[in-house]
């Protein structure tokens, strides 16, 4: 993992004393909360429905132990004993005191972590495949890149007041767990001819109320000029793009109305005079950088093998966490574990400070004291041997955590909706707790399989709707509540946007009509290896759409 | 054609005073200066002329013209303490070439120094008092033993100037001679090739007009002779060419009205905004919006004056690349601090296009966002809101004073971006 050297601590130390002078400002009255609002967003603090809402920045994902019991302790110390993991791989604390921000921000850099730029129209922390230098299909670890992004991208004085915010995903592997194309910047591992490892950009990818599907600007850059090539894709957008009108300020927006042609002309002319500058990457940083993510010293591990057919007799609920959490490893005798936050009627994405203690003590037995969040708003233990996965089981189930769901209908993405969000049209964890009742019985997620749902409580997106394979979507009619309901989304490599099927629903409809969609699904599907969003792609909407509201 | 002497006490003003004056700028051809100053010396004031040099660039041409018609005339240096050390060297060199024998320095009071500008940044701060006490107030007590004055004046120097005659009348009565009001820069330079004339040290470094030293800049090519004087300060012309009892600002009362923050203090600022009837060919001293200049590149660019730019979101910095080095400052605009299109611009000029002048932001200027400013490349900034102003002058801005980022060219130190570091 990543670790400070002086250079980082002083200047995240320089960032809190910074910010918390200006904090003492606003606390004083001499700044207005208009001036305020730039300043604290830059430092992920946001003003919610009902208080402040910090956003602290875990870079691509991956936190060790003490940074999980950092949580743990704030959680406890100044919110009310839980944090809400994000789908930006961030954890959120949602009741913390204003004057407590400049103390909770010392104690997080005591561990070296931060809040900066988690919001505001700045370059956002960098997300990356949670199965990063893990994964089986993997070509390169990304988190090296990643790291050195962050630091590229920390307090730019040039792209600090963008037309909007800003975010980039990368990911080392074919198979794409990052949304890449769903980023305004996404980069993947690819390789030249020359059998060298460089990086596809794709550029102008978004949800929000505009969904767009990135587009590939650039088949291969090296390490080398990576830099110089995402500066002058950002000096481009943060001269051109709009700044008349906040819905179309993302780069999306630029990138489609000019077409991708005359970005790509502008970036390249830019690209042209700063490449080979003082951004040039030399070959010794990139390694410097990528020693710190050295694999751990996995040993050679017994075979163990793991019949999980017969588990799931004797022992049904470890059968199916074995089945569905568990990813195959690039060494062999391991494995990575996904730990899932969406209990069964719970908030997708929580964790009691007494789960995050645990979660952080699992992780410092059997997992090299690493652990991951996903933009699924789980938790993973990247590196576990095989032959501890019973007794890593056994402690998940002692703290709740156990849910052997991952992938399935009650694994859901969830924004936080109108229980905290200020712009929140709808409900939207309520929803999910609905819906996870509704499907609570494990042998019907079992048979349903892979099917993602997604909620967001307004057109902001947050909770990813449109790349569900079911997304939900709250709006506001007439004064009340309704969900909009739209399918085949897909996040990864194949990415598509959902398409809305028809008109809204209650609340109190939507978990029937959820099964409907279900139901139809089973009743149509060629077999039970045809996935939800597989057979949506071969069949069409016209038999959901019949289902759901009668024949046309 | 003889006038009165002039008593100490001058007599009322009088037509036939003035119309003297006016024939006597009829008597004298555009470059007959020599003419000029011996009619002065010997049939207009006899006795009663004295001059006032500043021992600059073109200096010496008056001083040979005093030593060919009367080198005991009486000639005054301001010494106001604030000169170049190559100037006091040439008044030495001038006083030997030429053999002037009644060559005066004049100081200023030690008491209103001590009082007025105790630190010696007067001048920063409010320079019209600076010149005050340096130059009007010693000069006063010498003027009034006079009844006329020799100076150096030209009309090409400033638009101000453009008018000037060989002879002029002043409120009080004074005589003001001007022999090289015709003298124009070629002239001046002929001159001092055709008479072997000494150069002041510091002409051959680009410095056209030279004043105290830290009023004087370099001056580029092509731009007015004296935009290098007071460059970046509101002020144009010493307050001794004036009037000699003119209104003249007193000390210490301009300074808190300054909003130009430039190397680590208010100032006063020489520029003005372009107002819709400007005009291209005579503004001066003005940010010029980027449009307006594409309009009317060619009269800008026949312009003598010096000028500014200003650079609001939007404006391509790219379309004016060729002609950058005609402004002697260039301002960006920030309608809103969240508006960073600036903050591109800002690099562009600085590290793609190479400017080197002024650099300033203008609009809504927060502390918060200055040190980003700077690190882009922004020298100047004009700053109305006050706890901004207050935190500039305390020298308190929230700041991270570590960059992981290269930008700019030589802003951080090799060694503290953790991503250039290099294995040495
Ligand atoms: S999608 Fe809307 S309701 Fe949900 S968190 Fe985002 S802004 Fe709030
Ligand atoms: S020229 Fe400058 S230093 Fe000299 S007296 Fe005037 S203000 Fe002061």
């Amino acid at each position: 993992m990543y670790r400070y050297d002086e250079f980082d601590a002083t200047f995240v130390a320089g960032r809190t004393a910074q910010f918390s002078d200006q904090v003492k400002r606003r606390l004083s009255g001499e700044l207005t909360e208009d001036q305020f609002r730039p300043l604290r967003l830059m430092n992920g603090l946001y003003l919610q429905l009902h208080a402040y809402m910090l956003r602290i920045a875990v870079p691509y994902g991956t936190l060790s132990s003490k940074q999980m019991r950092m949580f743990a302790h704030i959680a406890r110390t100044y919110d009310r004993g839980y944090g809400h993991f994000t789908t930006r791989q961030n954890i959120q604390f949602n009741w913390p005191k204003l004057k407590d921000i400049p103390k909770i921000l010392e104690e997080l850099a005591s561990v070296e972590m931060h809040a900066i730029q988690t919001s505001g129209n700045c370059i956002r922390n960098v997300t990356a495949d949670h199965f990063a230098g893990a994964a089986a299909d993997e070509i390169i670890d990304p988190r090296p890149i990643a790291e050195i992004l962050r630091q590229w991208s920390s307090l730019h004085p040039e792209f600090s007041y963008l037309p909007r915010k800003f975010k980039i995903a990368i990911t080392g592997a074919p198979n794409d767990r990052a949304a890449i194309r769903f980023h305004d910047i996404g980069l993947q591992a690819a390789t030249n001819a020359a059998g060298e490892i460089g990086w596809e950009v794709w550029v102008g990818g978004g949800l929000g109320r505009t969904p767009m599907i990135g587009k590939l600007i650039n088949s291969f850059v090296p390490n080398e000029h990576l830099l110089a090539y995402l500066e002058s894709i950002m000096r481009v957008y943060n001269r051109y793009g709009r700044r008349d009108n906040k819905y179309k300020a993302r780069i999306k927006i630029l990138v489609h109305e000019e077409g991708l042609e005359t970005i790509k002309g502008q970036v390249e002319a830019e690209f042209a005079e700063v490449r080979g500058g003082v951004l040039t990457l030399p070959a010794e940083e990139v390694d410097r950088i990528t020693a710190y993510f050295a694999p751990p010293q996995f040993t050679a591990q017994p075979a163990t093998k793991i019949d999980v057919a017969y588990q799931s007799i004797i022992d049904p609920a470890y059968g199916r966490w074995l089945d569905h959490n568990i990813n195959s490893h690039r060494e062999a005798g391991y494995a990575s574990v996904t730990i899932s936050l969406k209990p069964v009627g719970g908030a997708p994405g929580d964790a009691t400070d007494k789960q995050m203690d645990d979660i952080a003590d699992i992780a410092q037995r059997y997992a090299f004291d690493e652990l991951r969040v996903t933009h699924e708003q789980n938790l993973v233990l990247p590196h576990v041997a095989v032959a501890d996965l019973r007794a890593v089981y056994e402690a998940l189930v002692a703290t709740g955590l156990a849910e052997g769901n991952t992938g399935l209908i009650t694994d859901m993405i969830c924004c936080p909706g109108l229980d905290f969000c200020a712009l929140a049209n709808a409900r939207s964890i309520p929803l999910a707790q609905e819906i996870s009742r509704k499907f609570a019985q494990p042998e019907r997620q079992a048979e349903i399989g892979d099917l993602k749902i997604k909620i967001s409580g307004c057109i902001n997106a947050c909770g990813h709707h449109h790349v569900g394979h079911i997304g939900i979507l709250g709006v506001e009619k007439k004064g009340g509540e309704l969900y909009q309901i739209t399918l085949g989304g897909d996040a990864t490599e194949s990415a598509s946007v959902g398409k809305i099927i028809g008109p809204g629903f209650e609340a109190e409809a939507v978990p029937g009509a959820i099964e409907t969609l279900v139901d139809t699904y089973i009743s149509k599907r060629e077999s039970a290896g045809e996935t939800f969003i597989q057979a949506y792609r071969r069949l069409g909407e016209a038999p959901f759409k019949e289902a759901l509201y009668g024949a046309a | 054609m003889a006038l009165p002497k002039l008593a100490h006490t001058p007599a009322a003003h009088d037509k036939l005073r003035a119309l003297g004056i006016l024939a006597l700028n009829g008597m004298f051809d555009e470059m007959d200066a020599v003419g000029v100053l011996r009619q002065a010396a010997t049939d207009v004031l006899p006795g009663d002329l004295a001059i006032v040099s500043s021992f600059g660039a073109d200096s010496a041409v008056l001083l040979h013209l005093v030593a060919q018609v009367d080198p005991s005339l009486p000639v005054y240096f301001l010494e106001t303490g604030k000169h170049f050390a190559e100037t006091l060297d040439y008044v030495e060199t001038l006083k030997k070439h030429l053999g002037l024998i009644n060559v005066h320095a004049i100081h200023p009071n030690a008491a209103d120094v001590q009082r007025f500008d105790p630190n010696g940044d007067l001048w920063e701060t409010d320079p019209d008092s600076c010149c005050h006490i340096r130059k009007t107030e010693p000069l006063e007590p010498i003027t009034e033993q006079y009844g006329g004055w020799v100076t150096g004046r030209k009309r090409f120097q400033t638009k101000e100037r453009g008018v000037l005659p060989h002879f002029e009348l002043t409120s009080d009565d004074r005589i003001k001679v001007n022999p090289l009001a015709y003298f124009n820069d070629a002239d001046v330079n002929q001159y001092k090739i055709d008479h072997g004339l000494p150069e002041h040290p510091l002409f051959a470094k680009g410095y056209k007009s030279i004043g105290c030293a830290p009023c004087t800049s370099v001056v580029a090519e092509g731009e007015d002779p004296r935009a290098g004087r007071w460059r970046g300060l509101n002020k144009k012309e010493c307050g001794i060419h004036f009037d000699f009892n003119g209104a003249i600002a007193s000390p210490m009362t301009a300074a808190t009205r300054h909003t130009l923050w430039k190397d680590g203090a208010f100032i006063a600022d020489p520029f003005h905004e372009w107002a819709d009837d400007s005009d291209p060919a005579t503004a001066s001293y003005k940010h010029v919006p980027l449009a307006v200049f594409l309009a009317n590149r060619d009269t800008f660019l026949a312009n003598p004056h010096p000028l500014g730019l200003l650079v609001v979101p939007g404006d391509r910095i790219e379309d004016v690349e060729a002609d950058l080095g005609r402004f002697a400052s260039i301002a960006i605009k920030f309608p809103a601090f969240s508006d960073g299109r600036g903050y591109s611009t800002a690099r562009l000029l600085s590290e793609r296009f190479n400017y080197s002048g002024e650099i300033r932001a203008v609009g809504d200027v927060l502390q918060d966002q200055i040190p980003l400013m700077r690190r882009c490349g922004i020298n100047a900034l004009v700053v109305t809101h006050e706890p901004t102003r207050a935190a500039l002058l305390e020298n308190r801005l929230p700041e991270v004073a570590i960059f992981y980022q290269p930008v700019g060219t030589t802003e951080v130190p090799v060694g503290t971006r953790p991503f250039l570091r290099r294995v040495s």
